[in-house]
């Protein structure tokens, strides 16, 4: 990486961590804040996670604090929303009770660290998918974290439209998804027929709309942390927008997020029926199969077309990273899913041929 | 004509070398780097090595089609697109027939594990 936003270390500019502890100062009301420990956190394709330790002299934040400073990355992807804008989301969340760090200050002047940021308190814990769907010492407690993951969906959705502090969030059905990924396939230079056969599905059979809720748009394994079994956030709130409230639940149970353990088919951890449980007591809405399996299919359509977005940020944005260029490769993996969910007949027919 | 080793046996040896004797020597942060690097290789290596699908697909648009045009896959998305093939159920099954070889041949050469995973020959053979 070559540019961040802060030093890597201690010793990095002097001058750029001043004028941050000004910031957190002025911001949370304290004399003055002393910041010690600066690292960059793990994660974060597009998004910089920064662990901050800081100490708050005087003010509501009086003392050593742990916190989490998130700016942009070198490169974004189209449909991200900015650092002031999710943190708006956020605090939304947090006051809906969904499980989420604290966001405490957001700060859009770039003279501070040149571009715009906020800061949330850290949790402890770890997101990492193939931990998480792998480790044989959560086996015992996997439903019971299905469930909750389905309960805080279903309290993030109680937050709708219309929303003054949340009016600058985008309103998406299938329509304009739909669009957008066309928009997306006309300017890519390889055709992708599995991906317009899909779309055209899609077109000819979107449900009824629901009325509109926050989606997350990336809530899944990977976007959640665990302490142990115990939740202690969701994460990456930045694709946040209106949608279908099924949206999201066909993200969690795409295929691309199950991290190793293709059959556990919600987000690689659990069967769908504790999931499905926990938001239905939380939301008091039955899911609908053919709703849920609907928004499944435009899941991988829109894994697929970040995927590609990804290996572009190399292909066209000159970024030289392995991990985003082979990204794009795993487009096909979603074209299969989209196979076996569109035509089982089909799959069947092939399997072991 | 070309001087031996070939390139795929030399990309299978880099790859051991890589996966058995360097990885163990990286940091924990640095190991998915590596099996990134390893991935990268494995593609390359089959693609290197891989019966010529793509001309088989061509192959078969031209016989969709009844024609013989260079750019007949972006007519094929078009069609799909605009649902042209879905007004014969005999199209339409050919059309989902390329669909199918399309996917599992990229994937034999991209990660056949994953193929295998969902119930997929990982490699060619004498099945559909």
């Amino acid at each position: 990486m070559a540019v961040t936003a802060l030093p890597r270390s201690e010793t990095g500019p002097a001058d750029r961590q001043r004028a941050l502890a000004r910031s957190l100062a002025e911001a949370s009301g304290a004399g003055a804040v002393e910041i010690g420990r600066i690292a960059l956190l793990p994660g974060g394709a597009i998004q910089e996670n920064w662990g901050i330790d800081a100490d708050f002299d005087g003010g509501p934040l009086s003392g050593p604090q742990r916190l989490v400073l998130r700016c942009d990355g070198l490169t974004g992807v189209p449909s991200s929303l900015g650092r002031i804008e999710e943190f708006a989301v956020l605090q939304a969340a947090f006051a809906a009770g969904v499980t989420l760090p604290e966001p405490l200050f957001a700060c859009a002047d770039p003279g501070v660290l040149g571009k715009p940021f906020f800061v949330m308190r850290r949790v402890g814990g770890s997101a990492a998918g193939r931990p998480i769907t792998l480790d044989s010492a959560l086996e015992p407690a996997r439903p019971a974290i299905a469930e909750r993951l389905g309960r805080e969906l279903a309290r993030l959705q109680t937050i709708r439209p219309p929303r003054a502090d949340l009016d600058f969030l985008p309103s998406i059905g299938p329509v304009e998804h739909i669009a957008q990924f066309r928009t997306y396939l006309d300017r890519h230079p390889n055709p992708r027929p599995v991906l317009e056969w899909a779309l055209r599905w899609a077109e000819t059979h979107a449900p009824e709309p629901l009325p509109s809720v926050l989606c997350h748009r990336d809530f899944r394994t990977g976007n959640y942390m665990l302490d142990g079994a115990k939740l202690t956030a969701i994460l990456d709130w930045e694709f946040a927008g209106w949608g279908d409230p099924d949206e999201d639940i066909g993200w969690l149970c795409c295929k691309g997020w199950r991290f190793g353990r293709l059959d556990r088919e919600a987000g690689g951890i659990a069967e769908r029926a504790p999931f499905y449980r926990g938001y239905e007591s939380e939301s008091g809405r039955r899911l609908d199969p053919e709703r849920v399996k609907f928004w499944e299919v435009m899941a991988n359509l829109r894994w697929a077309v970040i995927a590609m977005q990804q290996s572009d940020r190399f292909l066209l944005g000159g970024a030289r990273s392995l991990s985003t260029a082979i990204t794009g490769r795993r487009a096909t993996e979603c074209e299969l899913e989209l196979l076996m969910l569109l035509d089982p007949a089909g799959a069947a027919e092939r399997a072991h041929a | 004509m070309r001087d031996l080793p070939a390139s795929r046996d030399l990309l299978a040896l880099a790859r051991e070398l890589l996966l058995d004797e360097l990885l163990p020597l990286l940091p924990p942060e640095r190991e998915r780097d590596a099996r990134l690097i390893a991935t990268s290789m494995a593609i390359a290596a089959r693609e290197t090595g891989a019966m010529d699908w793509p001309a088989e697909i061509i192959a078969l648009l031209n016989c969709f089609y009844g024609e013989t045009n260079s750019d007949l896959l972006r007519r094929f998305a078009a069609d799909l697109r605009n649902g042209a093939l879905e007004t014969s159920p005999s199209r339409e099954q050919a059309a989902r027939a390329i669909l199918w070889k399309l996917t599992i041949e990229k994937l034999r050469e991209g990660n056949p594990h994953f193929l295998a995973a969902n119930g997929f020959r990982s490699v060619a053979g004498k099945g559909k």
